[in-house]
């Protein structure tokens, strides 16, 4: 796919290296030519200007992109950005500050698909890192909804089960599956779970207690799950 | 007859509460909930300049999720 991502700051540069580590195509737009010439060296295409003009947008292909990334620290460049962005039929992504923000922009801002606050992701990174142990949340899906990784332990009560023989609570649900070393795929009724194995598991805040229980069992009981 | 321009910044996403309670005060004549550093743009227009600062310091600033107000009085 074909990205534009404004702001070659933390955000936008890490943004755009992993989309270009996964084979996509981005163009940076940067109005700081010292912070533009260090994405240029990083071998990006920089675009330098202002990304909340439409011929800023349009010189880095905004007509060809699929989405537009406005991840500047910048909310009314972020959100001009998205405007012109929709109006040009891209999927739009901004940026905000403060998380209270989510909300208003939700609501009020059409323009916007959605809305990421990194510092909540920096903080759902963190939290795992200080708890360490075999359990990691991935994302908020919702208020009460996060999907989170578990390892399977020498512990596990579920260890030498088959997913089919996983009984989870209603409110929560296997997403993915994958052995120990192997990347993450789609969870075939025969996998068999044995100690190094990773489980996605989407869950309902209510049956947390329980799902871990039966997938790691008693070991880092204290693990707390909220990404607030 | 003063006019002024009031930023308002919020720390809660309850932005229909807060525009609301915002536009029922005496002296608001509108209020917008706006993209950008701050989150509402409300303008008053009163007789004094103390009633501008009676609205902001006494009325906005009391509503509970308002965070910070800066008040601009327009000059022509």
């Amino acid at each position: 796919m074909r990205f534009v991502i404004i702001g070659a700051g933390r955000v936008g540069l890490r943004t755009a290296r992993v989309l270009r580590e996964e084979g996509h195509e981005v163009t940076l737009i940067e109005s700081n030519t010292d912070i533009a010439e260090r994405a240029r060296t990083a071998g990006f295409e920089v675009i330098e200007g202002d990304g909340a003009h439409e011929a800023t947008l349009e010189q880095a292909g905004v007509d060809e992109a699929d989405a537009v990334g406005a991840l500047t620290a910048d909310l009314n460049v972020n959100f001009a950005a998205c405007m012109i962005a929709k109006h040009h039929g891209c999927r739009t992504v901004m940026r905000i500050d403060e998380d209270y923000r989510e909300e208003i922009y939700q609501k009020y801002a059409d323009e916007v698909d959605e809305i990421v606050y990194p510092e909540r992701l920096g903080a759902i990174g963190a939290k795992n890192a200080l708890l360490g142990g075999s359990i990691r949340a991935i994302a908020d899906i919702a208020q009460h909804l996060q999907v989170i990784l578990f390892t399977v332990t020498e512990e596990s009560p579920m260890n030498g089960y088959t997913i089919s023989e996983v009984a989870l609570p209603a409110q929560a649900r296997i997403l993915a599956f994958g052995k120990e070393d192997v990347p993450m795929g789609i969870p075939l009724p025969d996998d068999s779970l044995e100690t190094g194995d990773r489980l996605a598991v989407l869950a309902d805040f209510s049956v947390l207690d329980e799902v871990r229980q039966l997938l790691v069992g008693q070991e880092s009981a204290a693990v707390a799950m909220g990404g607030e | 007859m003063v006019t002024a321009y009031i930023m308002v910044k919020a720390n809660t996403g309850e932005a229909d509460r807060l525009k609301g309670e915002i536009e029922a005060l005496d002296g608001v004549t509108s209020a917008h909930i706006v993209a950008g550093d701050v989150d509402f743009i409300v303008k008053v227009s009163v007789e004094t300049p103390a009633e501008v600062k009676n609205i902001v310091a006494d009325h906005i600033q009391a509503i509970s999720g308002v965070e910070d107000t800066q008040t601009y009085i327009s000059m022509d």
